[in-house]
């Protein structure tokens, strides 16, 4: 227990930070207990390979690639800038939406009833189609006939047949 | 004028903590590239060098919590460490060497939160004051997590010490 105490004092008793009792108590301690005296050693050492580790100079491989990061950002803004502009939003969120119908149909768990469902509703609709181009056509058909009729009766039409009855072929 | 004033310490500083020469370089890019793009967030009254290695600090820490570092094994102490240090050779004990390899690799036995102010403050020599202001923690918190890594450190020593006394 006291050892543990102890302990917590070790590093402000190297660093000169402890008061003068708390460093007389360290030290009437470290008389006694064989087991601290080698720890605050053994921290000492510590201590004084730390403060003389080597540092490592930058390569220049490293050193030409931290000078092209400006450069890289600046493609990275232009690339984020263009896609993020106002002008696109409209057609973000159309794809965001387009994207969620897509997801929900691809991972939908029932997706053949809904494959069936879709099928069954494009063949009821091309089913519609077909009969309105039938209808189209048989009232192309009727116009037709009616043009023609309306061609016969104005031709037998009084006026416009001129004198034919007062000058009778010779 | 930023690479050339700031690059060998925040290198320095993500090789000590991540303990692999690529994997430090990688970092230092990433790092580089997080202070462009918030350079516009830097408080002029702030000190910048505290600034950039609180920006380093956070992006190896939360790597760290990624990848778990602490699994892999750091490189060789004399890999590229021993070259670079200039007051190695003969005249430098081989006690003083060995003592420098258990500690490079006792940092893998360390927090990284114990690791880093450890880091800042027996390697770099960095103040208490800078250190809380970088890991943005009470100065106690400091204090204790640098005895703390002391200790283990100090412990570790003592258990590698005794492995070869014993063989």
């Amino acid at each position: 227990m006291e050892c543990e105490r102890i302990e917590e004092l070790l590093s402000p008793y190297l660093e000169d930070e402890l008061t003068q009792e708390e460093r007389q108590t360290v030290d009437n301690h470290l008389r006694t207990c064989a087991d601290c005296a080698e720890l605050l050693s053994l921290m000492r050492e510590t201590r004084e390979s730390l403060s003389s580790f080597p540092e490592v100079e930058v390569s220049e491989g490293l050193t030409e690639k931290l000078y092209e990061l400006p450069q890289k950002r600046r493609k990275f803004r232009f690339v984020s800038d263009f896609l993020l502009r106002p002008s696109f939003q409209p057609i973000m969120a159309a794809a965001t939406i387009l994207l969620i119908f897509v997801s929900f149909y691809v991972f939908h768990p029932e997706r053949s009833t809904i494959n069936r469902s879709i099928e069954s509703h494009l063949k009821i609709g091309f089913s519609k189609v077909e009969k309105l181009y039938a209808e189209a056509e048989s009232i192309t058909h009727a116009v037709g006939e009616y043009k023609d009729t309306l061609l016969v009766s104005i031709k037998n039409f009084k006026p416009f047949r001129g004198n034919e009855d007062e000058h009778p072929k010779t | 004028m930023l690479v050339n004033a700031y690059s060998k310490k925040v290198f320095n500083l993500a090789y000590q903590f991540a303990g692999s020469y690529e994997e430090a370089e990688d970092l230092t890019q990433d790092i580089f590239f997080k202070l462009h793009s918030s350079i516009e967030k830097y408080d002029f009254e702030k000190n910048f060098s505290a600034w950039l290695l609180t920006l380093a600090r956070n992006h190896l820490i939360d790597q760290y919590r990624k990848t778990k570092w602490e699994k892999k094994s750091r490189d060789e102490f004399n890999e590229h460490l021993l070259s670079a240090d200039s007051r190695s050779g003969p005249e430098e004990s081989v006690m003083i060497q060995e003592s420098k390899k258990i500690v490079w690799e006792g940092f893998n036995h360390l927090s990284s939160e114990i690791r880093m102010a450890i880091i800042l403050r027996d390697i770099q020599g960095k103040k208490y004051e800078e250190i809380a202001e970088i890991m943005d923690l009470p100065l106690g918190t400091i204090k204790s997590r640098v005895n703390r890594g002391r200790l283990q450190l100090a412990k570790i020593f003592k258990e590698k010490r005794e492995k070869v006394n014993g063989m």
